[in-house]
């Protein structure tokens, strides 16, 4: 497993305040913190990633997926990294993304909110059947 | 980022989409534009692995909606260096949204769209003229590309129809010495392919068109079939429609024991009416009978995707069907293609480097057989398109005639952005208001950019129209060749998606300039000013003449430079009178006679054809001169020492007494054959002179010694002509008497005063009067058939030259239209002028000056343009310099005629008018 420290300064309580601030997080900025949460990928891996995780129902288009990675980078949730020893050779010299203290900060939150929501949900019986079981 | 491999739709889609990442701002691009372009190249590799087309075609549909709206955004962004925090405008604003509509602001651009789109078709039915205008030129350029597309896409690219995964199939031939790298395999060299290579192949089968004599239902005639081993439906994954196709195991048996045979759909219907009681009916092939076991499926065509054999029957018939050889055992006696299936997961390399081992194996174990061959050549089915030899020649011209549409669709995206500019004139107005009203510049511009799409897509389907029209011109074009040819010119999803991306590029070609142009900073002031030029409009209409200019120019020496070679092929010296002769195929060999009958059969249909009115000679040949047909062997030359890679095969012909009368050929030394060179006596050859030249130089031939199928005298030596291409350097060339050498399949050659078609019955009736059985359909004069040679030129110099006089249309109206444009834009400088007293001479030299320095900058540009061109096409030009001074020289002088008569009339219209009526209607 990947670790790219790139906050050392945040202490865990001041990342857990700058993560909130970037609630709630786009469609495709919480596929791209789920993609890299196992290894850094390139960008076709992150489209691939999450088209098998979602058996096929999100197909993440080029320009709004390149927009947000590069507004990621930009806001510290991500980081480009060197290529990985282990790739094939057509995969050299791709751009590798991997996830910042903040970033995995971030997708905690994140699904922190979305529970609370999903817990909501079920408090109201809004789930339906499915849901509750 | 390349990608040789991959199928053609893959790497356009892949280049447009690099070519549309421009869309974004610079330092997006700069940062992660190539990455974007290389993802979306395995984007379009994975799409068109799991839909094919219409996979490409569904990736595009949510592809550009992104590519644009994502374009839009991020040139609206306005700081990249600062990290943003939640306060950050963008962020702010697209919470808000996100919140409001619950997850996406898709709908709300949908809509956007949808309006835009609504807009822009009013647009277009609001003013007929200038739609009208817009759509033909655009529809022409758009148009011509979808057709020549499809050309090559159907005869040179397309994987083959109705095989199964043609990408895992591959061609093998034998190299031989010299520059000879795709010659035929023999039997035993194919079986050595088949059995030896079982780890990366999974199949090899071999195949060879034969002419036969087949009788059906009583009516006998002279076909091409195709001789396959056993494997050979196997290998490309045919199953057939109706019974079954070979079985390995009947290539085991003995020769000769299983006549059986597999017919195609067409030959099923039109000669079986489609019945299926077909199976077990029997054909008469040569004269041996042969069971119909099996019919194969409407889409295959056959190993080739420009003839469509009617029946196969299995190698191991080889000895009835060419009769009077032997060739199972022959490893040195090569005529078969070969095709290889790799085996699932082997990569082209891994097969490409076991064929470097496999064939030291085959030199070591059969030095002899292998003397003059240097290995064996692997070529991708996706590359060797109709055959690999032609490679340069047929991608080559591929490639110019698609370059010259695509410069022909820039001239008339150049004309159609100034038509739209001239109308984004009038809506300056428009423009304002909206913007006035508080639409951004990116919604003023995405609506533009609409309009435009709506355009190009209307010109696209009707761009499609004339492709299908012409397909079916081309698909009826016959090629006056012996075969099943049938040239199948498809418009299918591939030409489809073509189509599609080209009239997405033409519309930012044509529509992205005006639209920016258009939109531009001053906007809102145009509602004050009333719509007064703006400098940079100007600038651009200076750049579209410029660029008008130099496009034309390029594009019409390059169809000059074509035309010109047209007009030198048809004036190349070939070394023989192909006017007044008739040519008839005749082979009694394929109805059984024996060779003593046969020689008997052919001197009395000699003795009779003489006989007949008109007819000056009667004569035998093997093969046609620029034919497809070529067969070499073998020489040695006593006192001549062969380099050790040079080539020791020579091409040949057999031709019996009479042969070069008939044709015409000078004999420059010597006799030709004649009734002395008879079976029993001194065996003899002629030669040309290059082949004189070249093994005794500067010294006589005659009576020399040539060994090849025995010494020979040589006897005569005749002047060099052409005998494979027209375009070939000069080639030694030698001929064997037919009453010497045997061969049962020969052409007649009749040479007449008059039209040879004329004789065509009479000589007919006298062969059928021989042998009523004897197949005489194939009866065509010498010129038509000397069309092939020609063909590619004819065909290229055919569609240059319309090329070139619809593009020399379109600039000159291109030219007129800038010019008088940006006349008219001046019209109120120009009325000033005049009204402080210039005079009329003096306002038209101005405007000429002005227009005409544009002109030569654009004339200056297309000539280094045309300089390059002419570079790349010049291996394709028959018997004319690259620089050939008449496309370069009457060329640029038509087009400054052209461009000085569209600049004077609107200079003339301007320097006529009361100046103060040009004051006051601005």
């Amino acid at each position: 497993m990947h670790s790219s420290h790139i906050d050392p300064g945040d202490t865990a309580m001041t990342t857990t305040d700058a993560a909130a601030r970037f609630l709630p997080l786009r469609p495709v900025e919480f596929d791209i913190l789920l993609s890299l949460g196992r290894a850094p990928l390139h960008g076709y891996g992150i489209v691939q990633e999450t088209e098998e995780r979602s058996g096929g129902r999100v197909q993440l288009q080029l320009g709004t997926l390149y927009r947000g990675l590069r507004r990621m980078e930009e806001e510290g949730l991500i980081v480009e990294i060197d290529t990985p020893d282990h790739v094939a050779k057509e995969d050299e010299r791709r751009r590798y993304y991997a996830l910042t203290e903040l970033g995995r900060a971030v997708a905690a939150a994140e699904i922190a909110r979305m529970e609370a929501l999903v817990r909501e949900g079920h408090d109201r019986d809004l789930a339906g059947e499915k849901g509750r079981a | 980022m390349i990608d040789p491999g991959a199928p053609v739709p893959v790497r356009l889609s892949a280049a447009l989409y690099r070519m549309l990442t421009g869309l974004y701002p610079g330092d997006f691009r700069r940062h992660v534009g190539a990455e974007m372009a290389e993802t979306f190249r395995r984007r379009s590799r994975d799409a068109w692995s799991r839909r094919g087309a219409w996979g490409l075609a569904g990736l595009w549909a949510r592809a550009l909606p992104d590519l644009l709206l994502t374009a839009f955004h991020e040139h609206r962004r306005p700081s990249r260096t600062s990290g943003r925090t939640t306060d950050s405008p963008e962020r702010g604003h697209t919470m808000t949204k996100t919140t409001m509509t619950g997850g996406s602001t898709l709908s709300g651009w949908l809509s956007g769209v949808g309006q835009d789109l609504r807009y822009g078709v009013r647009m277009l039915v609001r003013n007929p003229g200038f739609t009208a205008a817009t759509v033909v030129t655009l529809a022409l350029g758009i148009g011509l590309n979808a057709a020549t597309f499809s050309a090559v896409h159907s005869i040179f690219l397309r994987p083959l129809p109705g095989v199964e995964e043609p990408d895992r199939l591959a061609q093998l031939y034998q190299r031989f010495q010299g520059d000879f790298a795709y010659g035929s395999n023999s039997i035993p060299h194919y079986r050595d392919l088949r059995d030896r290579t079982g780890d990366v192949f999974e199949n090899v089968a071999a195949y060879s068109f034969q002419p036969m004599s087949l009788s059906a239902d009583g009516r006998s005639e002279r076909i091409m079939g195709m001789m396959v081993s056993a494997n050979f439906f196997q290998t490309y994954g045919v199953e057939p429609l109706l019974g079954r196709a070979f079985i390995p195991a009947e290539e085991s048996r003995d020769p000769g024991a299983h006549p059986v045979a597999v017919i195609s759909h067409g030959f099923w219907q039109e000669r079986f009416g489609g019945s299926p009681e077909v199976l077990g009916r029997t054909v008469v092939i040569n004269g041996h009978p042969f069971e119909i076991v099996g019919v194969t499926p409407p889409e295959f065509n056959g190993p080739m995707a420009v003839a469509e054999p009617p029946i196969f029957v299995p190698l191991m018939m080889q000895r009835e069907v060419i009769p009077g050889a032997d060739r199972l055992d022959q490893r040195r006696s090569s005529f078969l293609q070969v095709t290889a299936r790799l085996r699932n997961g082997v990569i082209m390399d891994r097969a490409e480097a076991a064929m470097d081992g496999l064939y030291r194996q085959l030199r070591a174990d059969h030095p002899d057989s292998y003397s003059e061959s240097g290995g064996i050549t692997f070529v991708p089915q996706s590359e060797a398109g109709l055959h690999p030899s032609l490679g340069g020649a047929q991608m080559g011209m591929s490639a110019v005639l698609l370059a010259v549409v695509g410069l022909l669709l820039l001239i008339a995206c150049v004309n159609v952005a100034n038509l739209f500019l001239a109308r984004a004139r009038g809506r300056r107005t428009e423009m304002g208001v909206r913007m006035s009203l508080g639409a951004g510049r990116g919604r003023v511009i995405r609506q533009l950019f609409t309009e435009s799409l709506v355009f190009s897509l209307v010109a696209g389907g009707a761009g499609l129209l004339i492709a299908f029209a012409t397909a079916r011109i081309l698909s009826a074009v016959e090629p006056p060749v012996d075969g099943p040819w049938r040239i199948e010119v498809v418009v299918d999803g591939t030409v489809l998606l073509f189509t599609l991306l080209v009239s997405l590029a033409a519309a930012v070609a044509f529509g992205l300039a005006p639209a920016l142009q258009a939109s531009g900073r001053d906007m809102a002031s145009a509602l004050k000013a009333g719509g007064a030029r703006s400098g940079s409009r100007s600038r651009l209409t200076r750049v579209l003449v410029v660029a008008q200019m130099a496009l034309s120019l390029i594009l019409l020496v390059s169809s000059g430079l074509f035309l010109r070679s047209l007009q030198g092929a048809t004036a190349i010296d070939t070394g023989f009178e192909a006017e007044g002769v008739l040519l008839a195929r005749v082979d009694p060999g394929l109805q059984g006679y024996e060779r003593e009958e046969a020689r008997q059969f052919f001197d009395r249909l000699l003795e009779r054809v003489r006989a007949v009115p008109g007819v000056h000679h009667a004569a035998l040949g093997m093969t046609v001169p620029l034919g497809f047909d070529s067969q070499q062997t073998g020489i040695a030359v006593p006192g001549y020492e062969f380099a050790p890679d040079e080539r020791r095969s020579i091409d040949y012909t057999i031709v019996g007494e009479g042969y070069f009368e008939a044709m015409g050929m000078e004999v420059v030394a010597g006799r030709t054959f004649g009734p002395v060179d008879g079976p029993e006596s001194e065996p003899v050859i002629m030669v040309n002179r290059r082949f004189a030249d070249r093994y005794w130089p500067g010294e006589s031939a005659l009576g020399r010694t040539v060994a090849s199928r025995g010494e020979r005298r040589v006897v005569g030596v005749v002047e060099t002509g052409k005998y494979k291409k027209l375009g070939e350097d000069p080639l030694p060339y030698m001929w064997f008497p037919h009453d010497q050498v045997w061969s049962s399949s020969m052409i007649l050659h009749v040479k007449t005063a008059g039209e040879p078609g004329a004789l065509a019955g009479p000589i007919r009736r006298e062969i059928r009067s021989l042998d009523p059985d004897m197949p005489a359909a194939d009866i065509t004069p010498l010129e038509t058939h000397l069309g092939l040679a020609l063909m590619p030129a004819r065909l290229g110099g055919t569609a240059l030259g319309l090329f070139g006089l619809l593009g020399l249309f379109l600039a000159a109206v291109g030219i007129y239209g800038v010019m008088a444009y940006s006349v008219a834009q001046r019209s109120r400088e120009l009325g000033i002028r005049m009204a402080l007293g210039a005079s009329y001479g003096s306002v038209v030299r101005m405007v000429l000056k002005e227009g005409m320095a544009l002109a030569a900058v654009g004339g200056v540009i297309g000539l280094v343009g045309a300089v390059a061109a002419a570079r790349l096409v010049e291996g394709l030009l028959y018997d004319v310099d690259a620089f050939d001074p008449v496309a370069f020289g009457v060329v640029p002088v038509v087009l400054l005629t052209v461009a000085a008569l569209a600049v004077y009339v609107p200079a003339h219209r301007a320097a006529g008018v009361d100046p103060v009526r040009s004051l006051k209607s601005e």
